[in-house]
């Protein structure tokens, strides 16, 4: 019991912001928790609510979403739109009884590299003390008991 | 079956020394649909490359997973190299292992076991990765400029010297723009009509440019390359080819007294004018708003003196369609209306005006001939005050900006002032001196040194009139005191705004504006003079406000942009953009709103006797960023996005 | 005259001169408390029409049946307010031509039917306005507050309870005038973002995925939850997440047939508080 439990995050980010945020992290050879994955997409536009849900499949503890700042989107607006769907996606997950602090969004600029390194450690610490996901590990194990996922 | 190769880079000591790649290429060997796992030292060097492209032909791999430093790093040199070796470059994908994994970790345990979710992610997407092919789009080699002030004809002329087709549209009668208000030009004081009109003359008579003065774009439909554009012509009532230009018309049109909008309503013109002597086209228009005939059916004197039979009231608004390439957008700006000063008294007290209207004074063609006269009594005022920022860098006003050319052209006025007026006496308050540009501090300080102009560090609040003066109170912040003035004549260093339908016109090309309705470059620092709507460039004040030097410069940038657009005959973009699946598609058109390049278009799919089965959502890949808005937004899931397909994006979250 | 005598002489009426090719409407059910749609086609059927307070089902999503409006001839439906709402959100989703429809408006009061005025959507932009302003101050059923007052966890394990008795019939989306794509995402098999099977995490997810579906676009109409067989309100997530965007987005859904949908659009300054 003496091992502390290291969370499993999953991150959705824009390739035009965060990841080149994450990237710049990586540069200044900042250090931060090694819990985090991180999915690129083009825009956080493009980041649906699926794949949240999909990422808890996968038996992650927490799930981060950044892109570029209101107003800086490569795409002009692909944020503007995707603050929307958080806006009423994160409503719909705190009613079905999943806790905001495990569904955490971002706005993590390509200059942000100290912010990006500060935001992993912040929500890793978070999540570790929320421990696992025991929840929705439950019905993933339900469901693999009855069938094939 | 898919074949796929990894190949695990040590970057050196820089991913080796954190992430055990020898594990990592062993664990990625087990993986399903692995058929090599290698590390090496440095893949990116030559021979890196060559054991790739070997790799590839000898096991006919099916996708390539290069675990490595960041794709932003070196994802183009491992496509290259795929595409050598035969493989579709699309197929490739980067597991970025150094910048996001071994740069920033310390336990190497930890840092491997991520390594191993990011490459076994990759690996599981690039087994659904396709074939991509870039897309081409043919560009038709003819540009439009909107606007025919400095920067448009500069754009327009640099391109057309290049050999290109132009057509270069203005809204007003003449070409000229701001620029052919202005008496001299700082810094080097010479005159603004001496150095413009013979660029107007070139743009009007060369062979590669067509000008459409008079006229205003009605809509712009297309992508770049391949834009269809339709002007109006709005009708001048005057035959272009017939008229000669000899003005005769001009002279005996009796409605003479007019304000006229070049003069900044310090001269007046008759009905049928051409807006300056020099304008080009050297053709008037007919004002039907004041216009005797039109008014009251009766006159047409104009008719009976033209000789050449080219006045023609019957003339209708005509429509051009136009092809075209690329656009330049040089809609330039418009001064401030002063009025919302209440406390300087502009439009209250004739003798309080603005920069443009003393340009006008000073200018030799202007309505005073150059010499500095007050509006009200026609005397030339001995002292003059002049107010820096009267709009500008005041955001009681709106205008938070800097209007960049004030405090240059309010010390060129006070020299042209000290010229003209010998012993005449300036006073100029201000907030700061800005004067960065070649050239410029001297200038400024020439104003001061040389011509004696008076600066006063600090604000007006009121003016007034009392007895013939106006009566200027402000205060000197360096002095720490009130001042009171008396002036005969008081000049507004007026904010250079956005032209009032900056922003609906905006809409109507498809680019984005701030908050000032100026339009917005994809990147301030970069791509200074490209909009985010590909093919569609900036020059000029449309952008920000700017002095002559600057929109010149951003107009030859632009022309740079045209013709590097035009050296192709086709043009080549990533692939990554959205398809829609027409069959489960249920044309709710949410895509069509949620684009953010209006690249989703409603198509109707019809049997063969014409009738429409259904209708659904068609994207333009032309015209297609690759943002995955649509996708995201699509309820049925027809739409996805080439490169980020929905597969893709689930396998790789299955795969950590 | 009452008013199901009212609608029944104006039924007859609009078939008869052929004014309508159709008219939606209700009929007598299995039992004394059920009414079930029924489709009149001649003006010798118009008898069959009913119109009591046991008229509840939105009858909207008829309209969208697979060629039924494509021959822009007209057809009548009884609708209530959610009913005109549901035709709105059709009309501004480009599912249907809403000039091509005749509107029998009532709404149930009470016990009491009262006749809405009007034919076309745009007629009904008053009640439908004040169904808006009314709608923040409306009780909440108590179900509701025991759930919003849960703790995350009780939230997800009540949750839970009510979707693991999900059958995953579909009934709610057969039932929901807005559920009208060809493909449902959840029968997307490339890939496979729900799990199709009825256990724990499919059923999870399918009821997430219908309720955001249905964010912005929602007019709380019941048949979804009447339809469910095995009684999960869903009606409670669907309240939930109409007060969301009404309260952040000021929409409510289906006020006018060019509303534009709430997650295609947005505003600059749109609330971010929880962005960090």
């Amino acid at each position: 019991m003496s091992e502390p439990f290291e969370p499993k995050i999953i991150a959705f980010v824009c390739t035009y912001c965060t990841y080149a945020g994450a990237d710049l992290a990586g540069t200044s050879r900042l250090k931060y928790a090694p819990n985090v994955r991180i999915i690129r997409l083009p825009c956080t536009g493009r980041i649906s609510p699926m794949f949240i849900l999909k990422a808890l499949q996968k038996g992650a503890d927490g799930v981060l979403i950044s892109g570029c700042h209101p107003g800086d989107c490569h795409f002009t607006h692909g944020n503007y739109h995707a603050r929307r769907r958080w806006m009423v996606f994160r409503a719909l997950l705190e009613f079905i009884g999943i806790p905001p602090e495990r569904v955490k969004y971002s706005w993590i600029s390509a200059a942000e590299g100290v912010k990006f390194a500060e935001f992993i450690n912040k929500v890793t610490e978070d999540i570790r003390k929320l421990g696992p996901f025991e929840q929705y590990t439950q019905l993933i194990e339900e469901t693999e008991a009855a069938a094939s996922l | 079956m898919a074949k796929i190769g990894v190949f695990i880079c040590h970057c050196g000591e820089n991913i080796g020394a954190k992430v055990d790649c020898t594990r990592l290429a062993a664990a990625m060997g087990e993986h399903p649909g692995v058929a090599v796992s290698v590390e090496y030292k440095y893949f990116c060097s030559d021979p890196g490359q060559e054991s790739v492209k070997r790799a590839i032909r000898d096991n006919n791999l099916t996708g390539v997973v290069v675990a490595a430093c960041s794709p932003r790093m070196h994802e183009a040199t491992f496509r290259k190299a795929c595409a050598e070796a035969g493989l579709n470059p699309y197929l490739c994908e980067i597991a970025n292992i150094r910048e996001q994994c071994s740069w920033v970790h310390t336990d190497k345990d930890m840092a491997t076991e991520k390594a191993m979710d990011i490459t076994r992610s990759m690996v599981e997407k690039v087994k659904r990765n396709n074939k991509l092919q870039p897309i081409e789009v043919p560009v038709t080699r003819r540009a439009l400029v909107i606007g025919g002030g400095i920067a448009g004809i500069q754009a327009a002329l640099d391109i057309a010297n290049a050999g290109q087709d132009v057509v270069l549209v203005e809204r007003e009668p003449s070409l000229g723009g701001h620029m052919a208000q202005l008496s001299e030009t700082f810094p080097t004081l010479d005159c603004s009509q001496c150095i413009m009109t013979p660029r107007m003359v070139e743009a009007a008579q060369h062979p590669k440019i067509r000008l459409l003065t008079y006229a205003e774009i009605e809509s712009v439909d297309g992508y770049i390359g391949n834009f269809k554009v339709r002007v109006r012509m709005k009708s001048r009532y005057v035959d272009l080819d017939r008229c000669t230009g000899c003005g005769d018309c001009i002279t005996k049109c009796p409605a003479k007294k007019i304000s006229s909008e070049f003069d900044c309503s310090l001269g007046k013109r008759t009905a049928i004018y051409t807006p300056f002597a020099q304008s080009v086209p050297n053709i008037p228009v007919i004002d039907k708003a004041n216009c005797i005939y039109f008014k009251n059916g009766k006159c047409k004197i104009c008719a009976k003196t033209c000789q050449c039979d080219a006045i023609n009231f019957e003339m209708q608004d005509e429509f051009i369609e136009l092809e075209i390439g690329a656009i330049v957008v040089a809609t330039g700006f418009q001064v401030q209306n002063n009025t919302m000063y209440g406390e300087y008294g502009y439009g209250k007290y004739p003798d309080v005006i603005n920069g443009l209207q003393f340009e006008r004074l000073a200018s030799a063609s202007g309505p005073t001939a150059g010499k500095i006269l007050r509006p009200s009594d026609g005397k030339e005022p001995e002292n003059v005050v002049f107010i820096q920022c009267a709009g500008s860098r005041d955001p009681s006003k709106g205008v938070r900006y800097c209007s960049k050319i004030c405090c240059m052209y309010t010390a060129k006025h006070a020299m042209l002032y000290a010229h003209k007026v010998h012993d005449g006496k300036t006073n100029i308050f201000y907030m700061d001196i800005r004067a960065a540009g070649k050239g410029y501090d001297e200038f400024s300080r020439r104003a001061i040194e040389d011509d004696e102009a008076s600066y006063v560090r600090g604000r007006v609040s009121k003016v007034w009139q009392e007895n013939g003066k106006l009566m200027v109170r402000g205060v000197d912040t360096l002095l720490g005191r009130p001042v009171e003035i008396a002036a005969d004549m008081v000049v507004l260093a007026t904010a250079m705004i956005s032209q009032p339908d900056a922003k609906e016109f905006a809409k109507t090309i498809g680019i984005g504006y701030d908050e000032y309705g100026f339009y917005n470059e994809a990147h301030l620092k970069l791509r200074p003079v490209e909009s985010s709507t590909a093919g569609v460039f900036l020059a000029g004040a449309c952008q920000s406000p700017k002095d002559i030097p600057d929109s010149v410069a951003q107009a030859s940038a632009t022309a740079s942009k045209v013709l590097a657009l035009f050296s192709k005959e086709k043009l080549e973009r990533e692939p990554v953009v959205a398809t829609n699946n027409e069959a489960t598609c249920a044309g709710c058109w949410g895509c069509v709103l949620a684009c953010p390049y209006n690249a989703i278009e409603q198509k109707d799919i019809l049997d063969r006797s014409g009738k429409i089965i259904k209708r659904v959502a068609s994207v333009n890949p032309g015209l297609c960023q690759g943002c995955g808005t649509c996708v995201t937004f699509c309820r049925s899931n027809s739409l996805d996005l080439a490169g980020f397909t929905e597969k893709q994006i689930f396998a790789e979250v299955m795969g950590l | 005259m009452s008013i199901e005598e009212q609608y029944r002489t104006r039924a007859k009426e609009l078939l008869a001169g052929g004014a309508v090719k159709m008219v939606i409407g209700y009929g007598k059910g299995t039992t004394g408390e059920r009414r079930r749609p029924i489709f009149i086609t001649s003006p010798d059927e118009v008898e069959r029409l009913v119109l009591d307070e046991a008229c509840i089902t939105n009858l909207s999503g008829y309209l969208v049946s697979e060629g039924l409006l494509s021959d822009e001839k007209r057809v009548a439906v009884f609708l209530r307010p959610e009913g005109v709402r549901a035709v709105n959100i059709l009309a501004a989703e480009s599912q249907l031509d809403s000039d091509q429809l005749v509107i029998f408006g009532f709404d149930v009061v009470g016990n009491e039917i009262k006749a809405l005025k009007g034919i076309h959507v745009e007629e009904f932009a008053d009640v439908i306005e004040s169904l808006k302003e009314s709608a923040p101050g409306v009780a909440k059923e108590l179900l509701l507050e025991k759930i919003e007052s849960m703790s995350p966890q009780e939230r997800f394990s009540y949750w839970q309870g009510e979707f693991a008795k999900c059958i995953k019939c579909y009934a709610c989306r057969q039932a929901c005038p807005m559920c009208y794509c060809r493909r449902c995402i959840v029968d997307s098999n490339q890939p496979q973002w729900v799990n199709t099977s009825s256990h724990s995490l499919g059923n999870f997810e399918w009821n997430i995925v219908r309720a955001f579906h249905l964010s912005g676009r929602c007019v709380e109409c019941g048949n979804c939850d009447r339809a469910c067989p095995v009684n999960i309100p869903l009606r409670l997530i669907n309240h939930r997440m109409a007060e969301e965007v009404l309260g952040t987005f000021d929409h409510f859904a289906g006020t006018s047939k060019t509303q534009e949908p709430v997650l295609a659009s947005f505003k600059k300054d749109d609330s971010e508080t929880f962005i960090l």
